[in-house]
């Protein structure tokens, strides 16, 4: 993965000067909140229901081991003894105190890494396919770009202060993992017909209470002009992007109220005038970041692994949980692992210090000392021989992360909601533990198969709702919490908006009503159809139909 | 008394000659003279040729393009920030100074603080008026702040590319 040189370090010696200053000055009254606000937030700091929130910004998803032991150690020196995976593949934590954010920051630094941009109206944390580098259908390893992007994009002097948030991701395989069409730019990496290496690109995509997909701007950017296209579009969008109304502040708006076309042709206009006027990247440069990401020297492993094939037979927990959690490595005889943050009845993403120290422990033995951060609130061993995936599976088990339910019904994202959030209007996290005890039962949630449930507790859509194959938002009804489920949303390389499919339902009901969904499901399908499939093929009626009758 | 307005550059106050006008108030003849935009457009034959110099206040919705006829005979563009958040001036000022080649003052004025003002320098602003309020001092340590960047400025510093390659070679 990639690591710091001198200049990175200085950089981010420097932002951590530069905010101890502006704590320093906001205790003392020389900053207003009003001027605080916008700062803090580019350094990841909200001030949430109960305490200061951080979170703390993990490019592209990929964490050293020496990150992962550092992330423990903050949790319990400064925390609770926790932190939170999120859907953006971050960290956050939820009880920081503001006198101590400078300190916590050097701490972050000293590990090369910090809260920059997680928030505020700035280009993001970027992110990425998180089996990047290590499956088989790969044009080129995301994360190089990724990288790029995050130099590119940190302390931008012109796009600081952009009329809204403003999210990138990266996906280098045609399969899409990094939900490249719900983001502000999309970027999917291909070969052209000449055989050179390009980007799909993709703008204008966004949840919140606007569903947008992402339209496609440009079929083919050759590689090297990457960045001079990217801050073509950001130029567009920090001069024309509306500033008045903050529901209507993201590019997916600009780029519907110009239309999709003259949108493109303001883009490529600014493009003409900057290609050639030094902002790419020197090839040079693009080079030194590649080797970072050179694949760690597999072992020839030729002979099917009989210990694990042999391991699978004899023990129906570890074969179920690889059938869910491990996923083919392009290195033969090595696999991918997906380590569940969704215990049964447990918080979506949540993981004590113990448990962070105890999955480094494992990243450093059995994975090439490298663990990954999904979007779904997961985590990722990267590099796993197929004959440790045994003793992964049963030191995953005693740290409670054993649940064999990657991409399963159980599965379920949600967002921090009510519990944590100022502006939710119903809790997230306890409608995701009730659906998590409710199918807890391992061949039920293995017979329902493919299921993703996305839980967002107000419209601003942190928890992906609306690309759920169900997606439950919270509403407030007459001061109640509601909750509204949507049907048929995806977030892969078949994006779509999941679509409303009645009125509301009481905090008492909604796990029942999912539970009739996935029963109209079970009735309809056709073999191995999985549920997003009968969807597409049925339609919502017989859904409607289970949940409120023929009315 | 402190004064309502004050001028400063990257190290401090600077003296500031500009005279900003109402749309109604008669330019002194021979005097440095700021007016808006609309103001500009109407009259600009006339101001170029009493005044002895001619400043334009304009906000970051500007369309450059109708202001760029005027450019070489304008002293001073002062771009406002309608609020603090208002990333457009950023934009404005980097065009100004590498698509339509202005090169005289380049102020901001509105809501900003301090530490916007190394991003201000870098899309290329070279003053800043500001309010009673602003923190001269605060103003020299943001400019300080950061001694690398990623991204190339207005000022045309080497990147940490470029930096990099630099010192491979040497
Ligand atoms: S979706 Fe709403 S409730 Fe959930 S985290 Fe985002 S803003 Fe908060």
């Amino acid at each position: 993965m990639y690591i710091y040189d001198d200049f990175d370090q200085t950089v981010a010696k420097q932002r951590v000067a530069e905010f101890r200053d502006q704590v320093d000055r906001r205790l003392k009254g020389e900053l207003t909140e009003e001027q605080f606000r916008p700062l803090r937030l580019m350094n990841g700091l909200y001030l949430q229901l109960h305490a200061y929130m951080l979170r703390v910004a993990v490019p592209y998803g990929t964490m050293s081991v020496a990150q992962v032991r550092k992330l423990a150690d903050i949790a319990r020196k400064y925390d609770r003894g926790y932190g939170h995976f999120t859907t953006r593949q971050n960290l956050q934590y939820n009880w920081i105190k503001l006198e101590q954010m400078p300190d916590l920051l050097a701490d972050l630094a000293s590990v090369q890494m910090h809260g920059n941009q997680t928030s505020g109206n700035c280009v993001r944390n970027v992110t990425a396919d998180h089996f990047a580098g290590v499956i088989a259908d790969e044009v080129e390893d995301p994360r190089i770009v990724s990288e790029v992007i995050r130099q590119w994009s940190t302390f931008h002097p012109e796009f600081s202060w952009l009329p809204r948030k403003f999210k990138i991701a990266v996906t280098g395989a045609a399969k899409d993992r990094a939900a490249v069409q719900w983001h502000d730019i999309g970027l999917q990496i291909v070969r052209n017909e000449a055989g050179e290496v390009g980007y799909i690109v993709f703008v204008g995509g966004g949840m919140g209470r606007i569903p947008v997909l992402a339209t496609k701007v440009r079929a083919f950017l050759p590689k090297q002009e990457l960045l001079s296209y990217l801050e073509a579009i950001l130029r567009v969008y920090n001069r024309y992007g509306r500033r008045d109304n903050i529901h209507k502040a993201r590019i997916k708006i600009l780029v519907r109220d110009l239309g999709p076309e003259e949108f493109t042709r303001q883009v490529e206009a600014e493009w003409e005038q900057t290609r050639h006027t030094g902002i790419n990247l020197p090839p040079e440069e693009e080079t030194r970041i590649a080797r970072y990401f050179t694949p760690p020297a597999y072992e020839a492993i030729t002979e099917p692994v009989t210990a694990f094939e042999d391991a699978k037979k004899k023990n129906r927990g570890f074969a179920q949980w690889v059938s869910t959690n491990v996923h083919p490595h392009k290195a033969p005889g090595y696999a991918i692992v997906t380590i569940s943050l969704k215990p049964i009845g447990g918080i979506p993403g949540d993981i004590s210090a113990d448990q962070m120290d105890a999955v480094a422990d494992l990243a450093e033995r059995y994975s090439a000392a490298e663990v990954r951060a999904t979007h779904i609130q997961n985590l990722v061993l990267p590099n796993v021989k197929q004959a440790d995936l045994l003793a992964v599976w049963q030191r995953l088990g005693e740290i409670g992360f054993a649940d064999a339910n990657a991409g399963l019904i159980t599965d379920v994202i949600a967002c921090p909601g009510l519990d944590y959030c100022s502006l939710a209007n119903a809790r997230s996290i306890p409608i995701a533990q009730r659906i998590s005890e409710r199918f807890a039962d391992l061949d039920r949630q293995h017979d329902v198969g493919e299921l993703q449930i996305k839980i967002s507790g107000c419209i601003n859509a942190c928890g992906h709702h609306h690309a759920g194959h169900i997606g439950i938002l919270g509403v407030d009804k007459a001061g109640q919490e509601f909750y509204q489920i949507t049907l048929g949303g995806a977030g892969d390389e078949t994006a779509a908006t999941g679509q409303l499919l009645g009125p509301g339902f009481s905090s008492d009901q909604i796990v029942d009503a999912i539970e009739k969904v996935v029963g109209a499901y079970l009735d309809i399908r056709q073999p191995n159809e999985p549920f997003i499939a009968t969807y597409r093929r049925v339609g919502p009626a017989p859904f409607k139909e289970k949940l409120y009758g023929t009315r | 008394m402190v004064p309502a307005s004050r001028v400063l550059d990257r190290n401090g106050p600077i003296a500031d000659g500009w005279q900003r006008l109402a749309d109604d108030a008669p330019a002194p003849a021979g005097a440095s003279v700021l007016v808006s935009f609309a103001r500009l457009k109407n009259e600009h034959n006339a101001l170029f040729a009493t005044a002895g110099a001619v400043g334009v206040d304009i906000g970051g919705d500007v369309e450059l393009e109708e202001l760029e006829p005027l450019l070489p005979r304008l002293g001073l563009i002062v771009v406002r920030f309608a609020t603090m958040r208002d990333g457009r001036p950023f934009s404005v000022g980097r065009l100004l100074r590498e698509r339509y080649g202005f090169t005289r003052d380049l102020r901001a004025v509105g809501d900003f603080i301090p530490d916007q003002v190394l991003f201000l320098l870098r899309c290329g602003f070279n003053s800043f008026e500001v309010g009673p309020n602003f923190s001269a001092e605060a103003l020299k340590h943001s400019v300080a702040a950061y001694t690398v960047w990623y991204q190339r400025g207005v000022e045309r510093n080497a990147t940490v590319a470029e930096m990099r390659l630099a010192k491979e070679k040497a």
